[in-house]
């Protein structure tokens, strides 16, 4: 902060200088000096313009210590801004790509050895990937993920398309063990390269191009950790391939905003006008700041997209209609339960249809049988399912029936993308007044603060619903929104 | 001798959450009144309670720290029932339990017994109202996660927030009514661990699928089991799932008369000495997917993209019926068609073969 105030106080102007130099009479500090100075870069907050979305917590305390106010209270307040700001789901329900296939192309370059994130950048960025993976299947049930990695100037395949959490996993720890080894980051990347594999990969759609490519929503998540890309070709025209499939790209910068990525954001986005474009760009293309804020920016991509208008596939729809999808339900089929002398043999081993070629190359095992897949969920692997229409068993759901080509899935999983299509009206803050009505949370019984008479400090700390009008308390307000999905004040009135 | 010992012991999984944990209980008890006048000769609601109470007992004499919660769905809505947080005026009122008995187990039996007398007499006096045949157990099973969700994380950390701040400055005010013996327990360092018990004997609360679903996954994420007790003459498939999906354990009381013995025999285990112990579980849960128009359980349904409703047919309009959307003509009509049989191909190849050989 100090060496920077000098540098400014060096080269400014002519005025600035005299400023300087004329005496202080009251023997002011430099600091105080310099701020008077630069008046005009001031922001609200005290601080540079730039600064101004970053509280200064102690400056509060400070300003405010005078009074009568309790360091508690602030302190109170300064959390409970904190969790409204993590709280910013929307609340109006968007037609969403629910049925997503996301590739996700990392950046294995050189510059993701820097260490300014812990420990590098790349390990850094594998430890929040295989957090990525979990979160993403848990309100994605329904889609898949493939991993690319940009390296030397070549984009590999890490993790194939798949929609098994386990299977990426595995391979994110793999490359984090091996990374002293081959898989080392090394040479320049290449966005042309990666996103023409990862084109290419979105193209086989589930495994079947039967179920038409208009149902999933594509879309391409890259993590740039450098400010350039050596590529072999015009990497103008992969944008506007991919614009031409309706591939929708995101991307996470590590260091910087470089101008291809965010002409690759906007024209994937079709993001034309300018007005859309730069709300399009902060909204689709991030810079990181922390470790925090990487984290912060890959989680908003958990979150399905919403349909948009301007895309051409919306308006395709508004003449054809939105595609309707026949789905098989399975039987859960317990081979344990099956045993015809009662006893439980949980790891009696059966056939299924969707593994023909696992583990072996040269497919000298035809079909596999399920074993002890993970050891952690023991039971749940001799479990089968049985599909509705051509009763071929399969161990794994979701899955396109590899005999009949049928979707199959669990009602659950369907259930678990509901609440992004229908989310939960936000809480408002009950203004601050002298009485109010509720003594109590709703949600968890916690006792509010009392009303004061001084309208003008505090906050009332209670959020309301403004459907059943009962009262929250921040961390119900926190925990209803972005866990339960559902208000319990509402579910409680008797329809 | 001591080899053999040692092979029994390490045969067991590790067990190194068989910590002194307190753990949280949780009893949602549905009194839809219908439900329970269906099963009146089997149960009354009185033997129900006092079945539960037993059980609460039991809990709360087990750790020294063990905390209840209960929660009636009534027909005019969820009621967290205990811990209470209505003003208390019951000191003077003669008590319905006796008053030699240990103080904790005293606290919580007379503050339920009092709350679900006090909810009968409004219901009585609000009779014939509309929505007797409602459910609101999905509203009690949110109320609950919410509670232990509090109970859980933010307890532990709560002398920063409002909580602990405002509750350690207005404790002395609080303090004469039972319900400081939870609300000042903000103290509490250890790791809890919690579930909740669903007592039902309703057979149709079909109406508030998402709700209840939604409150499933989050349990799960909390790591929360629900277990459920299900009373009279049907099977419950969604508390079925809930069971399921969150480890809990589900079994269908026919014969509710022992209820006490099944509480204290199947449902005392806590959750983590469930991997110890062969529970009763029911091996084929029902996953199955109903239709949102017939309600008929769907082996093979359309699924609208939009709002991913499922049908069991396609609608004769091809419009979605939910959300009202326009269904992609070209692929309804490939949905509709029937299989096409290959053979009459063959049968014509076969002929030209024919012909060309003759």
């Amino acid at each position: 902060m100090d060496s920077d105030e000098e540098f400014v106080d060096n080269g400014s102007g002519k005025e600035l200088r005299e400023h300087l130099l004329s005496p202080e009479p009251d023997g002011t500090s430099k600091r105080t000096r310099s701020k008077v100075a630069i008046t005009s870069l001031k922001g609200a907050n005290g601080g540079y313009s730039w600064e101004d979305e970053y509280q200064r917590p102690w400056e509060i305390v400070n300003n405010k210590a005078e009074g009568e106010q309790s360091l508690v209270y602030l302190v109170q307040q300064m959390i409970e801004a904190r969790k409204k700001k993590i709280l910013k789901n929307p609340t109006t329900p968007f037609q969403r790509g629910i049925i997503r296939t996301l590739i996700v192309i990392i950046d294995g370059s050189l510059t993701m050895l820097e260490k300014d994130l812990r420990p590098t950048r790349f390990g850094a960025m594998l430890n929040l990937l295989g957090e990525f993976v979990d979160e993403f299947f848990d309100q994605n049930p329904i889609s898949q993920i493939g991993i690319v990695m940009m390296r030397n100037g070549v984009a590999q395949v890490v993790s194939e398309v798949s929609g098994l959490p386990e299977h990426h996993k595995d391979r994110i720890r793999g490359l984090k063990a091996r990374q002293h080894g081959r898989i080392e980051p090394k040479g320049d990347p290449s966005l042309q390269n990666a996103l023409e594999l990862a084109r290419s990969l979105l193209g086989s759609n589930f495994g079947d191009p039967s179920l038409g490519s208009s149902k999933n929503s594509k879309e391409i998540l890259i993590i740039f950790g450098a400010l350039f890309t050596s590529d072999p070709g015009d990497i103008h025209q992969t944008i506007g391939a991919l614009a031409k499939e309706d591939i929708k790209v995101k991307i996470i910068g590590l260091s910087a905003q470089v101008a291809i990525c965010q002409e690759i954001v906007a024209k994937t986005n079709f993001l034309s006008s300018s007005q859309t474009r730069s709300l399009g760009l902060s909204r689709h293309y991030g810079v990181i700041m922390n470790d925090a804020h990487f984290k912060e920016l890959l989680m908003d991509c958990v979150e399905p997209l919403a349909v948009t208008k301007e895309s051409p596939e919306a308006k395709v729809e508004d003449t054809q209609g939105v595609p309707v999808i026949k789905m098989g339900f399975p039987l859960k089929h317990s081979i344990s339960s099956t045993t015809t002398n009662g006893l439980v043999n949980p790891n009696f081993p059966a056939l299924c249809a969707c593994h023909p070629t696992r583990g072996s190359k040269d497919l000298m095992e035809p079909v596999s049988v399920i074993q002890n897949q993970n050891p952690s969920q023991s039971p749940g692997a001799t479990i089968g399912y049985v599909c509705p229409q051509c009763h071929s068993r399969v161990c794994q759901l979701p899955i396109v029936c590899p005999v009949c080509g049928i979707m199959l899935i669990l009602s659950t999983h369907l259930a678990r993308s509901y609440h992004h299509l229908v989310p939960l009206m936000e809480y408002i803050e009950v203004p601050v007044s002298a009485q109010y009505d509720s003594s109590h949370c709703y949600g968890c019984l916690l006792q509010f603060p009392n009303g004061s008479e001084d309208t003008l400090k505090g906050a009332s700390s209670r959020y309301r619903c403004k459907k059943c009008s009962q009262d929250f308390c921040i961390d119900c307000d926190v925990f209803v929104h972005e866990t339960l999905h559902n208000c319990p004040g509402c579910e409680s009135i008797p329809r | 001798m001591d080899a053999i010992a040692d092979t029994i012991f390490t045969d067991l999984p590790t067990t190194d959450e068989l910590t002194e944990n307190p753990s949280l209980l949780t009893v949602v008890f549905e009194m839809s009144p219908n439900s329970w006048h269906s099963i009146k000769d089997q149960i009354s609601i009185q033997d129900a309670v006092k079945a539960l109470i037993v059980f609460l007992n039991t809990h709360l004499s087990l750790n020294n720290s063990n905390q209840v919660a209960f929660l009636a769905a009534l027909p005019t809505g969820a009621r967290m029932l205990y811990p209470n947080v209505k003003k208390a005026d019951d000191s003077q009122e003669t008590p319905l339990v006796k008053a030699g008995m240990y103080r904790h187990f005293r606290l919580v039996d007379d503050t339920i017994l009092r709350e679900i007398n006090r909810e009968l007499q409004l219901l009585l006096a609000t009779d014939s109202e509309a929505g007797a045949e409602s459910s609101t157990l999905s509203g009690a099973l949110l109320m609950a996660l919410a509670y232990t969700n509090r109970m859980l994380h933010i307890d532990q950390s709560i002398s920063t927030t409002t909580a602990s701040a405002i509750s350690s400055t207005t404790s002395a005010a609080a303090s004469g009514s039972g319900n400081d013996h939870t609300l000042g327990s903000s103290l509490l360092q250890t790791k809890m661990s919690a579930r909740i018990l669903v007592v039902t004997a309703n057979d149709s609360h079909e109406s508030k699928y998402i709700a209840i679903m939604n409150s499933i996954f989050a349990a799960q994420k909390m790591q929360v089991p629900v277990d459920v007790v299900k009373l009279g003459a049907l099977d419950s498939p969604y508390m079925q799932q809930a069971a399921d999906a969150t480890n809990g354990v589900y079994l269908h009381n026919r014969e509710p008369r022992g209820l006490i013995q099944t509480l204290s025999t199947a449902y005392f285990v806590e959750p983590c000495l469930r991997s110890l112990i062969i529970l009763p579980t029911s091996a084929n849960v029902d996953y199955k997917a109903s239709c949102f128009v017939t309600g008929k359980p769907v082996d093979i349904g359309y699924v609208c993209s939009v709002c991913l409703c499922i049908l069991s047919t396609i609608p004769e309009l091809s419009k979605c019926p939910v959300c009202k959307s326009k269904f992609d003509d070209s692929i309804v009509a490939k949905l509709r068609r029937g299989p096409v049989l290959v053979r009459k191909k063959r049968k014509i190849e076969g002929a030209e073969n024919g012909s060309a050989a003759a």
